[in-house]
């Protein structure tokens, strides 16, 4: 079962408060929308929970493991995985080697013709079966979120977090991103979305996390969230504004 | 024969060709011609090494010199300093190893020997031909020399983790300005600019087949070096062929996207610094031994410009392109020290000098016009020339396939 618990997570870079003790809960596979306008904290978020960065303070626990003060390959191991807003693949590897990687970093006692097999099949879903030998870099931008969520499956995480998956892609590479989010969560991994696309945020996700500079000012399905008068008024700006205005 | 085979058919080719090229060239300048075939060789393995740090792994080091430097400073340090003897000199320090002293020689310096004797010599003189001293085997110095070079390695590697770029190239960088400067200064121990003297590679000569090679034939050392250049490379292309050469690859890529992928960044950054520190530090522990004395002047920046430079050439992402040329490269430099008149102008061309700017210049244009190297590109024509092919030819089987359904 799925556990990750969130628990007042704070973090500071100089005087500036980023995130202002942030609690969540994720239980089971979930498919779950974080959004909030620039600067709100959503990508600090991502960091701190996929290690990169340290809390100052609070607890982040994945299957009952405190995974805040890890490393990042370590917090991986324990299943958390995530893509970049900005793509990163391996550009001067093959498309193939790209997807190896997670699967030898994990150790999961594949064979190499069995790691083969599985990442033939990731590509298959993913469309891009013909690209395999080609390198990363020869790729266009939305081949290239492709594999980076090719590379997730490889990874195969109980929470996946997707940062901004639909920026910039074709929308026949979006339908293929849809499936894709619809499939993983349907396997039983849980998703967090970060996306500044309200449409696609709405119509995948079960429950909406919004974050406003450092604040979760709501948690609760797409309908509660929407009509949140916080929320509103962190993405519209509040009467009184226009007001001073 | 299928285009992927041609850089296997050449690579047996050139090493059949340095198998028997001492046993075929028989012209006068033979032992200056095989003194370059073993300072290729060195700079083979150097280039080769360096390329997995910098090529494969994205490791900017400009600390590979002095890698090579510690190789053969403990070597020479071990060798001039330590020997065995069956009696007490109650001169030196010395320690009970058994039935044997183990002497650890007082140093003198640059001192002259009839002026100032260290310990030993003392001793010997005391002793007038009584007692035997063993001097400590070359190879138990070699290895010692390969094992600093690691813990050097590992120490470098420790302290450059959160370093990229340019800083790690700086930090290299002045980690062998600092030793060399330690190295020159500390003339007791080290002898300074004055070098020190190492016992050859085989120094009582070593018997083959029959024959007798004396210390100063270049054949033996010619095989110690290609040998130790077939071994570093097969090391290399195993450890490119495995997850490690994956995880290098993905950490050059982007370190932060690797280690989200679960690739332990810090573990594998510093077992490719311990991995091609020792190769750098075996071949200046071997290459020393070869040349007889090491000074300072073997670690100095012009010379790791050197060995980047041939593996830019060659092409730093391939290990074997980056040994074929430094070969290459070192033959050409080192045959062009020669002058010669141009005809029409009556004007003599001293390429001792001019040679290096063919060098620069060669380095320039392959910068500017293919950045991948010259021999890197050929390999990968034959490696990879089919992919682009294959891949639209898989497209369209796709497309087609989607088409009927």
């Amino acid at each position: 079962m799925i556990n990750l618990v969130v628990k007042d997570l704070k973090k500071n870079f100089g005087g500036l408060h980023v995130l202002k003790g942030v609690s969540f809960e994720i239980n089971g596979p979930e498919l779950i929308g974080l959004i909030g306008p620039n600067g709100a904290g959503k990508t600090t978020l991502t960091n701190v929970l996929d290690g990169a960065i340290k809390p100052n303070s609070g607890t982040v626990y994945l299957g009952g493991n405190r995974i805040d003060q890890l490393q990042p390959y370590e917090v991986a191991r324990h299943g958390l995985g995530r893509t970049f807003q900005v793509t990163r693949s391996f550009r001067r590897m093959t498309v193939l080697e790209n997807l190896m990687v997670p699967a030898l970093a994990l150790d999961q006692g594949l064979s190499r013709p069995e790691i083969d097999d599985k990442a033939m099949e990731v590509l298959e879903f993913l469309t891009v079966e013909h690209l395999r030998n080609e390198y990363a870099k020869s790729l266009s931008g939305g081949q290239q979120k492709l594999l980076e969520l090719g590379r997730l499956l490889m990874l195969n995480p109980d929470v996946i977090i997707l940062d901004e998956p639909f920026a910039g892609v074709h929308p026949k590479l979006m339908e293929i991103i849809y499936k894709y989010i619809e499939r993983v969560n349907n396997d039983g991994t849980a998703i967090i979305l970060i996306s500044h696309q309200m449409d696609s945020i709405f119509s995948l996700c079960k429950r909406l996390l919004v974050l406003n500079y450092g604040d979760l000012i709501a948690d609760g399905t797409p309908d509660v969230v929407k009509n949140d008068p916080t929320v509103i008024e962190a993405y519209l700006g509040s009467d009184d504004d226009d007001e001073e205005d | 024969m299928n285009k992927q085979q041609v850089p296997l058919i050449a690579g047996v080719i050139i090493i059949s060709f340095l198998m028997i090229f001492p046993f075929v060239y028989t012209a006068n300048n033979y032992p200056y011609v095989m003194h370059i075939m073993i300072a290729g060789f060195f700079y083979a393995i150097l280039t080769s090494s360096w390329s997995m740090l910098a090529g494969y792994g994205g490791q900017f080091s400009f600390g590979h010199m002095g890698f090579t430097g510690i190789g053969a400073y403990t070597t020479a340090l071990f060798c001039h300093y330590i020997y065995l003897s069956p009696e007490a000199t109650n001169i030196c320090t010395e320690f009970a190893v058994g039935s044997q002293y183990l002497i650890i020689v007082n140093p003198i310096g640059i001192t002259s020997s009839t002026l100032v004797q260290d310990c030993l010599r003392e001793a010997l003189s005391i002793w007038d031909g009584s007692v035997e001293v063993t001097p400590m085997p070359v190879w138990l110095g070699i290895i010692l020399g390969i094992a600093m070079g690691g813990l050097f390695g590992l120490l470098i590697g420790l302290l450059v983790l959160p370093l990229r770029a340019a800083y790690l190239a700086l930090f290299t960088l002045g980690f062998t300005e600092i030793l060399r400067a330690v190295i020159s200064s500390e003339l007791n121990i080290t002898r300074g600019q004055a070098g020190l003297e190492l016992p050859k590679l085989f120094e009582n000569g070593i018997t083959i087949f029959g024959r007798h090679f004396d210390k100063t034939d270049p054949l033996p050392p010619y095989f110690v070096m290609l040998f130790l250049l077939f071994f570093c490379l097969g090391v290399l292309y195993w450890l490119a062929q495995s997850k490690f050469g994956l995880f290098i690859r993905a950490l050059r890529e982007d370190q932060d996207a690797a280690a989200a992928l679960g690739v332990n960044t810090t573990k594998y950054k510093v077992m490719l610094f311990v991995i091609t520190s020792m190769m750098a530090a075996a071949a200046g522990a071997f290459f020393a031994h070869y040349i007889g004395i090491i000074s300072p002047n073997n670690l100095m920046i012009l010379q790791m410009s050197l060995v980047v430079s041939m593996a830019v050439i060659a092409g730093i992402e391939n290990i074997f392109a980056a040994a074929i040329g430094a070969i290459i490269i070192e033959f050409t430099l080192e045959t062009l020290r020669t002058s010669f008149d141009v005809p029409l102008l009556g004007v003599e061309v001293d390429m001792t000098v001019w040679r290096l700017v063919v060098f620069g210049a060669l380095l320039m244009i392959t910068l500017r016009l293919s950045r991948n190297g010259i021999i890197a590109p050929i390999i990968n024509y034959f490696l990879r020339g089919h992919v682009a092919d294959e891949t639209v030819a898989k497209r369209k089987v796709s497309d087609n396939s989607e088409e009927s359904a």
